[in-house]
């Protein structure tokens, strides 16, 4: 029969040499099992001794067995430490190797344009407001303040179906079907849809594009808050260094009428290459809603006014990518589209 | 359209205003300055040729002349002959740059030194003539050139519609002098200068036949007149402006439409049968050679000027050959009238032909802008080609034109603008445009807009007047806002609500396109998806006449276009409208418009790949329809246009139809010149996001579940579907899922016969299922799956 305290030695020094945790189990094994453990068999013999060894015997071999566990304890973190310090080699991938491809499509640039476009002017208030392509003269022209034989037509050469139906040469006909709909002011909504326009196909312009149109109705509105819209809109899509400079121009259906221009994102304003040396760049028009364009929409002049604003999204997406040809947008060429 | 900088110098002075800040001015007005070219001429010098001599040597003709340039003589060598001594030209000295480029050297050409350069027109930039030295009226050797012809600048402006009166140099002077705070050199209106007799509405008898076309119609006799070519600077101006000159006459014409903005004519008054001029529409069968050497046929929507017997000019137009001013012409009827706008453009359109005159009279001219015009030119007429000019013209007017006048709340300008302007500055502003303003006793004023702005009409157009000329950069943005009791709430658009799909079919691969909605319609037609397709008529070329009734065909040109390219393997979609002429007697009526989902993948090569496309196509429209929220749908076995008649089904949302999904049929593939095999979707958005619903959270479950998978073998016809329904049918309650996951034929399954293996989930929600409770129920589905499809089961 061994000692305790002799067991104990035998042990750890047995956990000292151990090198994998292998001999740990075997050594935890050997001394700790329940049945036939070197400690446990100590005191298979108890009942033989003395009452009054008994008592010491078990206190010995309950101490013998904490150390040895204590031992296996710390071996074992003693071992895990020294195999977690090698990993940096014995694991080391090479991390300049590429990941396999997600193989995940892309959403449009002009998707995602006009979205940008919406989320900063829902920030604003605005709702967004949809209308059908096909519309008719009234709606498109008439209700806007461009009768049969404006001048201004010009500016809107359309495609026709019949006398009456034609393609909507831009969104402002939601303007006026949105005005009849809710019919008490505030409005405020924007109108992002497809437009056409006889245009023959080329770099700047095409046949078919896409427009956001912006409508303000409520009481005592002025130049000066379109001119903020306007800013905060280009500002929050641009950056703030952005400035915004409205120009006097004619649409039939504002009154004042405004371009409005963009500070050129290469020159800073200060007149390049890019932007033709003006220092500036076109965006799109503006005014404060005509009148009698209130009035086609069932809004009394009177008691409201408005202000309103357009752009083409593919100009706003040109500006901010790069993009220097407007045909790519709707070409399909997937080497163009997985750039975005 | 072109304006010369030192031409709008007649009518404000622009002392110490350069070209670059006068285009600033205009541009901050509205009239935009696209481009501004400046020709800078103070290197040039003026030199007198005190001899001319042909070059001894040389073999190609050269000339040599001993240039006085004031304080000294230069031997310069020229290939033009037209320097004769005496001659005044413009000399271009060793190291200088003349206008269009060219470098000047110091030269010894075959013996004989050349210290220098006699410029033509076309060097200065001040003409398209080479052929010979410019040749000066005036000037002083050795003075800068600058002394007879000022350095020319020309701005290429773009004039809105509304103000025709800017398409000449008199009113873009107005609106700068206006920008300046400088006044006006001119009146509008010239004084008569008509003292001969007779009287001219004697000479040549004027009737207007159709007033709606023609409000008003000068014309106006001079006699005598020498036609030859015109001076210098009437010659340089036109040029600049982009206009060729041709007589003093004709010229002037040009010159005042330049000018005024007023289109005028001059006919050779003796070719003129009758003396008489009528204004008319065409007839039938008429036709009239034009200036341009074209014979024109005319239809009646078009007016005429005709004399006794035919049509001697297109109204508004082109002026006749026939009638046209010649050197040996003495007699001059000089037309200002106003024509309709709208069928001045419909004739020019007709024709095919803008000339400077229509692009004008279709914007709406004033009448009385043709006086102003009729007066300045008579004047100039008698001035650069002698001619009589005679008293009281016949002047046939019966439109008159009203004047108006506008009740300004003057207070307006502030509410418009949201800043104070100053009511003197803004009744100023007016008064320096040629508005009359007159305050009221309560504060109102009556405006009444000069006769040259008819786009003036409401109080609104006064206020962009001030504003303009005050500055909007003065006005500070703001955002707008105020205590509201009335508002709409906030709703997700329907493109946002879409982006969730889009986010599905952007996992699965799928790239988003935007396609033109306007495509070939007989393409449509060989697709025969043309039934309910709307032809446009009047398309621009034959593969862009017809609205798309289906996303399909764009989105399989996608795949042929990005193959081409060398891109196998297409995924392509599309969100957007398609176009349904509505049928029976609504077909005037708006088209419907449904949204739509449209998807193409590349299918492989053969009839199993197609087949696993086709499933994989089923998984991305689960993905996309549970996303957007929409209630479970079912799949019906179906036919349809451009699909594969076995590979297509009709995909349902309750008992409505949404649209298909399936491979495409090979004559669609081959159509678009393509090989290989395409699955396809498309489907109603619209009824998708009505249905959609919100999520509800459902509590997880407690106790384990027991997983079984069964393979059924039955014959080749017997759907999955169906076998499915079966199962879940007498699985009763504790089948919580069932999927089928595969298919096999082969060795153990009979010829004609296919295995379906099921993934089968057992679980109850209120305790644990035993492996006999779960036996049992198994044994009860084989049972059915037996009776109702004679299957067997492969273990």
């Amino acid at each position: 029969m061994s000692d305790p305290q002799e067991l104990t030695q035998e042990a750890l020094a047995a956990i000292a040499r151990a090198q994998t945790e292998n001999e740990l189990a075997a050594i935890e094994v050997d001394y700790l099992r329940r049945k036939n453990g070197r400690i446990s068999s100590l005191l298979s013999d108890i009942g033989k001794l003395p009452p009054e060894e008994r008592a010491a015997l078990g206190q010995a071999a309950n101490e013998a067995k904490r150390v040895i566990e204590a031992a296996l304890a710390a071996k074992r973190h003693e071992l895990e430490e020294a195999r977690l310090a090698d990993i940096a080699e014995t694991e080391a991938i090479d991390i300049t190797f590429p990941g396999a491809p997600l193989g995940r499509g892309h959403i449009h640039v002009l998707t995602q344009v006009q979205r940008q476009i919406e989320t900063v002017l829902e920030s604003l208030g605005y709702q967004v407001e949809l209308g059908p392509e096909v519309e008719t003269e009234w709606y498109n022209f008439e209700a806007l303040n461009i009768p049969p034989g404006h001048p201004a037509r010009e500016n809107w050469d359309s495609f026709y179906f019949t006398p009456d139906l034609l393609l909507r040469a831009h969104t402002s006909p939601v303007q006026i079907r949105a005005m009849q709909r809710i019919k008490e002011p505030p409005i405020y909504i924007i109108t992002p849809g497809r437009c056409y326009r006889r245009d023959a196909p080329e770099a700047t312009r095409l046949p078919y594009f896409s427009q956001v149109e912006g409508l303000a109705v409520d009481k005592a509105l002025t130049v000066g808050d379109m001119k903020g819209t306007l800013l905060y809109m280009i500002q929050s899509l641009y950056g703030e260094e952005r400035k915004v400079r409205v120009r006097p121009s004619y649409f039939p259906f504002t009154e004042p009428s405004f371009e409005f221009d963009v500070t050129c994102g290469i020159c800073a304003g200060a007149g390049c290459k890019s932007c033709r040396h003006k220092g500036w760049l076109e965006v799109g028009g503006c005014g404060m809603v005509h009148p009698q364009v209130l009035r086609n929409g069932g809004i009394d002049p009177e008691k409201w006014n408005g202000y309103a604003w357009g752009f083409g999204i593919e100009r706003m997406a040109m500006l901010k990518h790069d993009v220097d040809d407007i045909r790519l947008f709707y070409e399909s060429d997937l080497r163009f589209l997985e750039q975005f | 359209m072109k304006i010369s900088y030192e031409w709008i110098g007649d009518f404000v002075d622009l002392d110490g205003v350069t070209p670059k800040e006068a285009a600033e001015v205009l541009t901050r007005l509205g009239i935009e300055v696209e481009s501004l070219t400046v020709i800078d001429l103070s290197q040039i010098i003026v030199g007198k040729v005190l001899e001319q001599k042909p070059h001894p040597k040389s073999k190609t003709k050269l000339w040599i002349h001993q240039v006085d340039l004031g304080t000294r003589t230069e031997q310069i060598i020229a290939g033009a002959d037209n320097a004769v001594p005496g001659s005044l030209v413009p000399v271009a000295l060793p190291g200088t740059t003349v206008p269009n480029g060219k470098v000047v050297k110091d030269l010894n050409i075959a013996g004989y030194s050349a210290k220098g350069m006699l410029c033509s027109a076309e060097e200065l930039l001040l003409g398209d003539d080479h052929s010979g030295i410019l040749i000066l009226d005036s000037g002083r050797p050795g003075d800068p050139l600058t002394t007879v012809i000022p350095s020319q600048a020309t701005m290429d402006v773009e004039v809105t519609s509304n103000r025709p009166d800017c398409m000449g140099h008199l009113g873009v002077a107005r609106e700068l002098a206006a920008g300046l705070d400088r006044p006006m050199k001119v009146d509008f209106m010239p004084a008569f200068t008509g003292k001969s007799e007779p009287a001219g509405r004697d000479m040549v008898k004027v009737s207007i036949d159709d007033a709606d076309l023609c409000s008003r119609y000068i014309g106006g006799v001079i006699t005598g007149v020498k036609v030859g070519t015109s001076p210098d600077w009437v010659q340089r101006r036109l040029r600049a402006c982009g206009v060729r000159p041709i007589n003093n006459i004709v010229d002037i014409t040009n010159y005042v439409l330049l000018e005024y903005a007023q289109p005028l004519h001059a006919f050779d008054r003796a070719k003129l049968s009758g003396g008489e001029v009528h204004v008319r529409r065409a007839r039938a069968g008429e036709k009239l050679l034009c200036l341009d050497g074209v014979e024109r046929e005319l239809t009646p929507e078009m007016l005429v000027i005709a004399d006794a017997d035919k049509p001697v000019a297109i109204a508004g137009v082109i002026g006749g050959e026939e009638t046209a001013v010649t050197d040996a012409t003495a007699d001059v009827l000089l037309e200002a009238a106003t024509f309709n706008g709208p069928n001045v453009r419909q004739t020019a359109r007709a024709f095919g032909l803008r000339t400077e005159a229509s692009a004008r009279f279709e914007k709406g001219l004033p009448a009385e802008l043709a006086l102003a015009g009729a007066r300045r030119a008579a004047a100039l007429i008698a001035e650069l080609a002698g001619g009589a000019v005679h008293r009281e013209w016949a002047d046939v007017y019966p439109r008159p034109q009203e004047p108006v006048r506008i009740r300004l709340k003057p207070w307006l300008v502030d509410e418009v603008l949201g800043i104070h302007v100053p009511l003197e500055d803004s009744e100023a502003i007016l008064i320096r445009l040629g508005f009359h303003v007159r305050i009221l006793g309560d504060g109102e004023w009556d405006v009444l807009p000069p006769v040259f702005r008819l786009d003036v009409s409401i109080p609104e157009d006064l206020v962009e007047e001030v504003g303009r000329v005050w500055g909007y950069d003065r006005v500070p943005p703001t955002l707008p806002g105020r205590r509201r009791d009335r508002w709409t709430p906030s709703i997700p658009s329907m493109g946002r609500r879409l982006d969730a799909a889009r986010q599905v079919l952007a996992g699965a691969g799928f790239t988003e396109t935007w396609n033109p909605a306007l495509v070939s319609g007989r393409m449509l037609e060989q697709l025969r998806v043309g039934a309910r397709a709307l032809g446009v008529s009047n398309p621009l070329s034959d593969d862009m006449d017809t609205l798309r009734t289906s996303l399909l065909p764009s989105l399989v040109n996608v795949v042929a276009l990005n193959r081409d390219r060398g891109r196998m393997g297409v995924k392509v979609y599309e969100i957007a409208a398609v176009f349904l002429a509505r049928v029976g007697d609504k077909t005037t009526q708006q088209p419907e418009e449904p949204q739509r989902l449209g998807a193409v993948t590349d299918a492989g090569a053969t009839a199993e790949s197609g087949r696993e496309a086709f499933y994989a196509m089923k998984s991305v429209l689960d993905g996309c329809v549970r996303e957007l929220g929409a209630p479970a749908y079912s799949y019906r076995r179906a036919s349809a246009e451009m699909f594969h008649p076995g590979r297509c089904a009709a995909v349902f949302l309750e008992a409505r139809q949404l649209g298909y999904i399936g491979e495409l049929h090979p004559f669609v593939v081959a159509n678009a010149g393509l090989e290989g095999r395409l699955v396809a979707i498309e489907i109603d958005l619209d009824p998708v996001l009505a249905t959609a619903e919100i999520r509800r959270g459902q509590p997880l479950p407690r106790f384990p579940a027991i997983e079984r998978d069964l393979a059924v073998v039955v014959e080749e016809h017997v759907a999955a579907g169906a076998l499915l329904a079966t199962i879940k049918e007498a699985g009763r309650d504790i089948l919580e899922r069932s999927r089928p996951f595969d298919e096999y034929r082969g060795a153990q399954v009979p010829d004609g016969h296919k295995s379906v293996a099921f993934a089968l989930t057992f679980r109850s929600p209120e305790r644990t299922l035993t492996d006999a409770e779960v036996d049992n129920v198994m044994g009860e589905i084989k049972l059915a799956l037996e009776k109702k499809h004679s299957a067997r089961f492969r273990e």
